[in-house]
């Protein structure tokens, strides 16, 4: 023990100024590597919130028609979410509660909650570009990928996200915009496998909810051939961050009783 | 005696050399032709069974009561039953099997980030469906393997098609597990495979066992075991006598898994014997007629030599020896080529690759190995020669009529 | 004078020439059949796939037959089907609307199709109506009524009056779901189709789904349905690219090269017995015509030129064959036209047209008289040539040789 401690002090007292050297000379680096990872932790920590509850406007263009809906959105870090869409009269009082992995719908026109099946997980989530798996997986920025950073300017880094061997995406490589002001993220462009752009996610119009800055202006558009024409357009109208939700909100029981 | 009747068949066939060439041409193109029906026919039909026999039902398929109306993990084998027997013990002691794998299988769906389709997943031990049903036979590229940390895939050709991945493509893997949550997993393509069992070639996807296991969240059991029998063994037997060990279990014999496959043989089969009566008795005919005219021809001389004292059985025996000295070398010239050809379609295939499409629609092989069984040839010896021995029976009638005398006055 | 000759030859060797008549009557007759059953069969197949529910000529807005979804709608049915109309020769003119839905009844859920149609139209379009099992079939004022294929049903434990939901979504995207009761429950043999279609009537089904005058795909009735190719080629040229139009030998083109596959099978099996029916007729002939060398010699003897012993033996082989074709020619029209209508029943087979996903329990033979004079002039054609091997060998005996020939 006394030992190794003088050694330390000798260590320090010799070295000292030779480390400093080698950290000046690889500065750059050392922070990037440590730090790219800590972005991209910020970067969804800034997105999720510890709870969030969300008034959200959606609007989903094709080729031909424009459609808006409204929810409200209460969640948990990304491990629990419960939406329940508003508007249009229509469509009002259908729930959504994701949980983990598992995702429930119940619709109170045939009364009935349904649990989406595996084969229905990569299916548009209310006719939007988003998928149903979207809801469930957008966890995974952090812990699914290897980050690394491609470019830094004032502004903005450009991170590169490539799936870690083993995690189940889908994706070849995720490229991030990120504002170096508030951490958030400003472009995320999906690609697949041969590195060809599949969608685009670009977040906007950053605002403060009750001190919290936020991107208030999602658009979300595919590039596919077959997709030409489509986006889907999220505006949050109002937000509240880490406050209380109740856990009845992510129960089974939670779909049927709060969908009036 | 003999060695007179047969010297005068020979003689008498020599005389009339191409009324007899013919004949016995026409007994081996027929034969020829008939064979490599058959034989190519039967190769078909059998290639197609063995399709789906090694790569599914084996001779026969063990699976819990109740998995076939509702394919659930719930409804697995399972390794162990209350009374402590072990369903691979049981099979490994009996000397009719083979060989046996287990599969275990679940509804699914796979991805790619454009494109996604809803599948089988097969958990499968390579090594054994190797030496089970020599699936490695069935790939088209790549390697037949899970990789070194057995996260690899091996893929229908169909399915490789529709999802555009080739070998080294990563596929996103997603299906209900046993606690009813839905998982993900992913894997790289390692093998593409081509069946021609239609239902593989479409919507599955094969993962080591051991990675199903964890992905379905299923620590003990199996979906199915396909079972294969030692040659000549009776498949009948061998499943009542599994029932009857495993009360528990459904025992399917490959028939009654793919009854289509089945009924296409026993069609087949009607089909070829209703050619072969055709072809056997227009051949007959033709024996008939030629016999019929070289004897009406010789009536004189058979008068004659009535006349001087030949027992008629001899001349019973010259005519029966003319017939079948034809019969018999039309059968060896027809069945050398119908072996030779057979022999080159068995080893190189015939390729009908111009109607590939349309074979693979029904589940069958472009190039088709032809098949070579000792009964074609022991049916067609049989045929021919009774067909020979048939047809001098009328000739035979008219001359037993024949009064010697009568005859040689008769010109 | 030869036609004379001929004739009495023929009769002069009676039970010979019958044999070779018999033999080319068989043959006629085996050929004739085997066409008419080929064809009928395959045209039985055909009718049934493209009857049932698929239709003889299908518009829609095009790239939707290559890569379907709600982008590639035809979106104004009205004015489309007004086009069409224009066309001589269309009859019906039907619009279907087809989505994909998950189905849910009790703890089961099965995704499958839910399909808008005109249930009139329909009734002449397709056996949709034809095919009913239980139940009723839709009226156009229904509303949740639901017509199921019988499989689905099964699949989904349902019962005539039973209720069920669906979810899935509307042709803009939006949300859809409705409860449903089983009003009546269809069965047509096409496995597939029976386990994943539901019918609901097209007016109430464009209010959940937001598809009034809107069509995934839009079914013809030709007036004369074996027109189907060209009318579809007019229709095409009236509505424009904005539309693709498949006649059914388009849409079903896999099923038309099993058939040639088909076929190809029968007629190497009929091949086959041609040959040695074609080897037995050559041997009659030879035999037919070395047992007469002698008069041949002497013919030849007394001054007849090679050429006319040439043209008498060819008449007569010429009469055999054409006596032969026809028996076998009536023969075979016989159980063409009989079996075309009584047709052959496989009631015990069902099971493998149904893994090949073809719907048939009968099969009627075709009786095409122009089909039947072809294969009678082919085997017409085929028995003289079988003969003209041994014809011209006796002629070119020199006339002592063909005298003296024992």
């Amino acid at each position: 023990m006394a030992r190794s401690m003088w050694y330390n002090k000798k260590m320090d007292y010799f070295m000292k100024p030779m480390l400093l050297v080698v950290f000046l000379i690889l500065h750059p680096f050392v922070i990037r590597a440590e730090s790219v990872d800590e972005v991209i932790r910020k970067v969804v920590e800034n997105l999720n919130g510890n709870t969030a509850v969300m008034d959200i406007r959606m609007v989903v263009k094709t080729s031909r028609a424009e459609r808006r809906m409204e929810m409200k959105s209460y969640s948990i870090g990304n491990e629990k979410s419960f939406i329940k869409i508003t508007y249009p009269k229509k469509d009002k009082g259908i729930t959504f509660l994701k949980v983990n992995k598992g995702m429930w719908q119940y619709v109170p026109r045939i009364e009935k909650i349904i649990k989406i099946p595996a084969s229905m997980m990569l299916q548009s989530w209310m006719g939007s570009d988003f998928s149903n798996d979207d809801l469930v997986k957008e966890s995974s920025l952090y812990d699914d990928y290897e980050h690394k950073m491609i470019q830094e300017t004032d502004e903005l880094y450009q991170v590169e996200l490539l799936p870690k061997e083993d995690s189940a995406v889908v994706w070849g490589k995720i490229v991030m915009l990120v504002s170096k002001k508030y951490l958030l993220p400003t472009m995320v462009s999906y690609f697949d496998e041969a590195s060809v752009l599949v969608r685009q996610l670009s977040y906007g119009n950053v605002r403060s909810f009750s001190g919290k800055n936020y991107p208030s202006l999602w658009i979300m558009k595919p590039t596919t051939s077959d997709k030409k024409g489509h986006e889907t357009r999220i505006t949050v109208l109002d937000a509240v961050f880490d406050g209380r939700i109740s856990d009845e909100y992510f129960t089974k029981r939670a779909l049927k009783r709060f969908s009036r | 005696m003999f060695r007179f009747a047969m010297k005068m068949a020979w003689a008498s066939l020599a005389r009339r050399a191409t009324r007899s060439l013919m004949v016995v041409l026409m007994i081996s193109v027929s034969l020829w032709s008939l064979l490599l029906m058959q034989g190519v026919y039967d190769g078909m039909t059998e290639q197609m069974i063995n399709n789906a026999i090694r790569s599914d039902s084996g001779d026969v398929s063990l699976f819990r009561r109740g998995y076939r109306l509702d394919p659930s993990l719930e409804n697995v084998i399972p390794d162990t039953f209350p009374d402590g027997r072990k369903v691979e013990d049981v099979l490994g002691m009996d000397g009719r099997v083979g060989s046996f794998v287990k599969r275990l299988q679940q509804n699914g769906v796979v991805a790619t980030a454009r494109y996604s389709r809803n599948i089988m997943i097969y958990g499968v031990a390579l090594a054994a469906e190797k030496k089970h049903g020599q699936l490695q036979r069935y790939l088209l590229t790549g390697h037949y393997g899970f990789g070194a940390k057995r996260k690899g895939a091996i893929v229908g050709y169909r399915l490789a098609e529709r999802l555009h991945v080739t070998v080294g493509s990563k596929l996103i893997l997603s299906c209900q597990n046993s606690s009813s949550d839905v998982v993900s997993i992913s894997v790289r393509v390692n093998g593409i495979l081509k069946t021609n069992n239609m239902s593989f070639d479409e919507g599955s996807v094969f993962i080591d066992l051991d990675l199903a296991e964890d992905f379905f969240g299923v620590h003990q059991g199996v979906s199915q075991i396909s079972v294969m029998m030692n040659e000549g063994k009776d498949i009948g037997e061998l499943q009542l006598a599994l029932q009857q060990s495993f009360p528990g279990l459904d025992v399917m014999r490959w028939d009654e898994m793919y009854p289509a496959l089945m009924q296409s043989r026993v069609i087949m089969n009607g089909f070829k014997s209703v050619v072969s009566l055709i072809i056997f008795g227009v051949s007959g005919l033709g024996i008939l007629g030629v016999m019929m005219v070289s004897i009406i021809e010789r009536r004189r001389e058979i008068g004659i030599m009535l006349a001087l004292g030949t027992e008629f059985s001899q001349i019973r025996i010259m005519v029966l020896i003319e017939s079948l000295i034809m019969g018999f070398s039309g059968f060896v010239a027809g069945s050398l080529l119908g072996w030779v050809s057979l022999l080159y379609f068995r080893s190189y295939g015939l390729d009908l690759s111009m109607f590939s499409e349309a074979f693979e629609e029904f589940g069958m092989d472009a190039v088709t190995y032809a098949l070579i069984q000792p009964g074609y040839f022991l049916s067609a010896f049989t045929a021919i020669l009774s067909a020979a021995v048939i047809s001098v029976y009328f000739p035979l009638r008219i001359v037993s009529k024949v009064i010697p005398a009568r005859i040689i006055n008769e010109i | 004078m030869f036609l004379n000759f001929a004739f009495r030859y023929v009769l002069a060797y009676k039970r010979r020439s019958a044999i070779t008549v018999l033999l080319g009557a068989v043959s006629t007759a085996l050929l004739i059949f085997t066409s008419a059953w080929m064809d009928g069969s395959h045209g039985q197949l055909i009718k049934n796939s493209v009857e049932i529910y698929s239709g003889y000529i299908q518009v829609t807005a095009s790239g939707f037959r290559e890569n379907p979804g709600f982008d590639k709608l035809v979106f104004d049915y009205g004015s489309l089907q007004d086009q069409i109309k224009t066309v001589p020769g269309v009859d019906v003119v039907s619009p279907r609307l087809e989505t994909f839905v998950l189905f849910s009844a009790g703890e089961k859920a099965v995704g499958g199709m839910l399909i808008g149609i005109d249930p009139d139209k329909e009734k002449r379009i397709s056996r949709l109506f034809s095919s009913l099992k239980g139940g009723a079939y839709l009226v156009g004022t229904d509303t949740i009524q639901l017509y199921i294929g019988s499989e689905l049903a099964r699949r989904l434990k349902l019962d005539l009056g039973d209720e069920l939901a669906f979810v899935g979504s509307g042709t803009d995207y939006s949300f859809a779901a409705d409860k449903l009761v089983v009003k009546g429950i269809f069965q047509t043999g096409l496995f597939e189709f029976d386990a994943s279609a539901a019918f609901l009537a097209k007016p109430y089904f464009d209010s959940i789904m937001a598809s009034e005058n809107i069509a995934s795909q839009v079914i013809v009735l030709p007036k004369e349905p074996v027109r189907a190719a060209q009318l579809a080629s007019v229709i095409r040229k009236t509505v424009g690219g904005a539309f693709e139009v498949a006649s059914w030998q388009q849409t079903m083109s896999a099923l038309l090269k099993s058939m040639k596959l088909d076929s190809v099978f029968g007629y190497i099996t009929l091949g086959l017995i041609f040959i040695v029916i074609f080897f037995v007729v050559m041997i009659y002939t030879l035999l037919a015509v070395f047992s007469r060398v002698k008069e041949i010699g002497i013919m030849r003897a007394i001054g007849t030129t090679p050429r006319e012993v040439l043209l008498l033996l060819l008449l007569e082989s010429s009469f055999l064959s054409f006596l032969s074709v026809v028996l076998g020619g009536i023969a075979g029209a016989l159980s063409a036209y009989y079996f075309s209508i009584y047709p052959v029943s496989f009631t015990g087979m069902e099971e493998q047209f149904k893994q090949y996903g073809l719907a048939v329990a009968t099969i009627p033979t075709s009786f095409k008289p122009l089909i039947i004079l072809r294969d009678m002039a082919i085997m017409f054609f085929l028995l003289v040539l079988a003969t003209l091997y041994p014809i011209i060998k006796v002629n070119c005996l020199k006339p002592i040789e063909a005298i003296h020939h024992v």
